[in-house]
């Protein structure tokens, strides 16, 4: 419980109060005033000052001073009159506890407003130094703007100047001809009078103009120059596309493969010595696999591209074509594996190699989605796509698959 | 040690959007006309004059022919005819008046495929001997055309039988100090540059940048051999020194990254043969200054003489288009003004300021 302070003092003039609350020896430091417009409260346990004022006073302007063992208030009225008491006598305690509540409610709503005064503050601080700094810099674009637009106008009227020059020498030019060709006329019909016969004299004359007007149109041109060939020879180049830096590499690493990939592999000549010599050449039985799918017997072609696997395991074109030979047998994971491996044979991803790889992805994609992994379908459709975005049948199949993909998710 | 304000600005004066896609374009010489030409969407080839009037540009004319335009020159006419010579796709060279454009002066079927690019020289007053057009094709061959000979051309650089045929991607005439005197030099999409002596009917030179070329342009037509600038794709350009040529190291060059994209056209200055502009793939021009070495020979190991490279130093950028800048073209006339067309179909007037001061 804390001791009531009682032996205050207080004066006051028409405007002003002044309370005179003495410390008792507490420290300054644990001292702790607050104050609104009609309460006020001086905490500096264990003494505690409180009193309810007669009249409202201004907060705003009242000042507390803290020090020599006492806390002087001066406060100021906001009605000036004489106070007959520093407090509101007569109160019980429940209006007392009111005024308390109502004061704390009061201080707070004020601090509120004061946090709030400030944050505003801020901002409009900010915002001048934003205006300031955006009006300088626009002042640095437009100073530059300026000079060049002076340096164009400067241009444009040079340019305007040098045109009128031009147009003024042509004109002058065509006058002075004009005046060449009267006097030679003159004189031509002055000399045409004196001879009347003869008439290659008249020529003379004409071609004497033709020089003198200075339309020195053939001032002896050397002949077209004899025809001439020179075979020429380029630095070899396997691709049709132009040569880039960035992309030696790559090709290098292509064309090494299809290199290794055409040299003949060791055979296990004890299994295969019934073949026959043709039958151990991987591309002709390439080409006889191609025939054999042609006409349907997709069991003969894939039996023709396994034994050229066998003998060429690194020719992606049999293990791409075995793929179109299983879709059509629906040997669905086996055309699946098929194409995955031509594709694994297909790096690294050049030009010369697109096609194929356009190929191997329709093919695979439509294994996935015979098989109803649709997902997967779409993924390699899409890079088919990728590689050949103008094919028309890859965007209807890919928008198939699509719809399939939308029509069955709402239905798991 | 020059100033920010001191470099030379390059300030994009007129801008104009055009509606067909531009390949070339080109000034007209001793006026403030140019002509742009290529190709509509619906096929056809357009040539467009346009005048340079106060600020802005005014069509005066519009020519449409049946075969899209790919290129174009004036070098090869005389400054008072001022003859338009063309290479279309469908491989054909011909020769307009642009006063009377229905039927062309001279007109051949220079290649089986597209004419990529052409040159001339001999006309406008610079240099002397025979006035020629030459132009390269996608079909590998390189072609010399005289306009009064009919035809055939004077010279034919294919290859040889059975060999597979690379394109040819730009051709520039040089060394025509005196009559008899020409070079044209030649490049490819698979990295070569040749360099033919048209008085020899050999070639002299050759070489191979690594990169498809795009541009090469010699400083001077019309002098002895001095300075070659070729461009070509991943953003790099060799600047070769053409005074002193080695038996086997050929000729002294330095290469320069720039752009980081294709690097579609190098012009040198008319009235400045040290300056030069090239246009990227990004839409972006780039002033360059070459600068030459204390001495331009040395002697090697074995006392034979060979040339030594100096240096491009970067004087400006600025970045136009997001499109490649395809055409780029120097007035003959005014220091500094050019015209170029990107493929964002616009065609665009520059001036290059403070030129006189590098």
């Amino acid at each position: 419980m804390p001791l009531i302070v009682k032996d205050y003092s207080w004066t006051q003039t028409e405007a002003l109060v002044y309370i005179n609350v003495p410390l008792k020896g507490v420290t300054v430091g644990k001292v702790d005033i607050f104050s609104t417009d009609e309460y006020l409260k001086v905490n500096f346990p264990p003494f505690l000052f409180e009193v309810i004022l007669y009249a409202p006073i201004d907060d705003n302007k009242s000042v507390a001073k803290i020090g020599n063992g006492v806390v002087i208030f001066t406060l100021y009225k906001k009605e000036e009159s004489i106070w007959e008491n520093l407090a509101l006598m007569n109160v019980d305690k429940e209006t007392l506890q009111e005024k308390r509540e109502h004061a704390v409610l009061k201080a707070q709503e004020k601090a509120v407003a004061d946090a709030e005064a400030k944050a505003i503050k801020k901002r409009e601080d900010e915002k001048y130094a934003l205006e300031t700094m955006m009006k300088l810099e626009d002042e640095e674009r437009k100073r530059i703007e300026e000079k060049k637009e002076w340096e164009r106008r400067r241009a444009t009227e040079e340019l305007e100047l040098w045109k009128e020059k031009q147009r003024k020498e042509e004109e002058e030019k065509k006058a002075q001809q004009r005046r060449e060709i009267q006097k030679l006329e003159n004189e031509k019909k002055k000399k045409n009078e004196t001879k009347t016969h003869s008439k290659s004299v008249p020529e003379c004359p004409r071609k004497r103009t033709m020089t003198k007007t200075g339309k020195s149109e053939e001032i002896s041109l050397p002949a077209p120059r004899s025809a001439g060939n020179i075979k020429i020879q380029f630095t070899p180049r396997v691709f049709p596309t132009a040569l880039r830096e960035s992309r030696v590499a790559e090709e290098e690493a292509w064309l090494k493969k299809q290199a290794d990939a055409r040299r003949a592999v060791n055979v296990d000549v004890s299994e295969l010595k019934d073949l026959k010599e043709e039958e151990r050449n991987p591309d002709w039985l390439k080409e006889k696999g191609k025939k054999l799918f042609a006409t349907q017997n997709y069991l003969a072609a894939v039996n023709a591209y396994n034994l050229a696997i066998q003998l060429n395991h690194k020719l992606p074109i049999l293990y791409l074509n075995r793929a179109a030979c299983h879709l059509k047998l629906r040997n669905l994971h086996k055309a699946i594996e098929d194409s995955s491996k031509a594709l694994d044979l297909l790096t690294p991803p050049v030009a010369d190699n697109a096609d194929a790889r356009a190929k191997a992805h329709i093919r695979r994609g439509t294994a996935f989605c015979e098989l109803e992994l649709y997902a997967e379908g779409l993924q390699d459709y899409q890079a088919a796509l990728k590689i050949d975005p103008l094919n028309e049948t890859i965007h209807a199949d890919a928008e198939k698959i699509r719809e399939i993909i939308q029509g069955t998710v709402p239905d798991s | 040690m020059s100033t920010p304000l001191e470099k030379p600005q390059i300030i994009s004066h007129i801008q104009k959007g055009l509606n067909y896609t531009v390949f070339d374009s080109k000034w007209i010489p001793c006026s403030a006309k140019f002509v742009c030409m290529g190709n509509f969407a619906r096929g056809t080839g357009v040539i467009q004059i346009y005048e340079v009037q106060q600020g802005e540009v005014q069509l005066i004319k519009e020519i449409e022919k049946a075969k899209p335009f790919k290129c174009g020159t004036f070098g090869a006419t005389s400054l008072q005819k001022r003859h338009l010579a063309t290479g279309d796709f469908g491989g054909n060279l011909n020769i307009w008046n642009l006063e009377a454009p229905e039927i062309p002066v001279y007109s051949v079927k220079a290649h089986t495929e597209i004419v990529n690019t052409i040159d001339g020289v001999g006309g406008l007053g610079i240099g002397d001997g025979a006035p020629e057009i030459v132009t390269g094709s996608r079909d590998g061959t390189v072609k010399v055309w005289d306009p009064r000979q009919k035809d055939t051309p004077v010279a034919n650089m294919e290859p040889i039988e059975g060999e597979t045929k690379r394109d040819c991607w730009t051709v520039a005439f040089g060394n025509a100090c005196n009559d008899q005197d020409r070079c044209v030099c030649a490049g490819y999409d698979n990295g070569d540059i040749k360099l033919f002596d048209l008085r020899n009917m050999s070639v002299r030179w050759e070489t191979n940048i690594k990169n498809g070329v795009c541009c090469v342009e010699f400083d001077r037509k019309d002098i002895n051999m001095n300075k070659l600038v070729a461009t070509s794709l991943e953003g790099k350009f060799h600047v070769f020194d053409m005074r002193t040529q080695h038996p086997t190291k050929g000729f002294a060059s330095v290469s320069e990254k720039a752009h980081k994209s294709t690097v579609w056209q190098a012009r040198h200055l008319p009235q400045n043969r040290d300056i030069f502009m090239t246009a990227g793939g990004a839409g972006s021009l780039h002033l360059w200054k070459y600068e030459y070495p204390a001495q331009r020979s040395k002697k090697d190991a074995d006392g034979i003489e060979m040339g030594v490279a100096g240096s491009a130093s970067l004087l400006q950028n600025v970045t136009l288009s997001t499109q490649p800048i395809a055409s780029l073209d120097w007035s003959p006339d005014k220091q500094g003004l050019c015209v170029c067309s990107a493929f964002d179909q616009t065609v665009r007037v520059l001036i290059v300021t403070k030129l006189n001061r590098v």
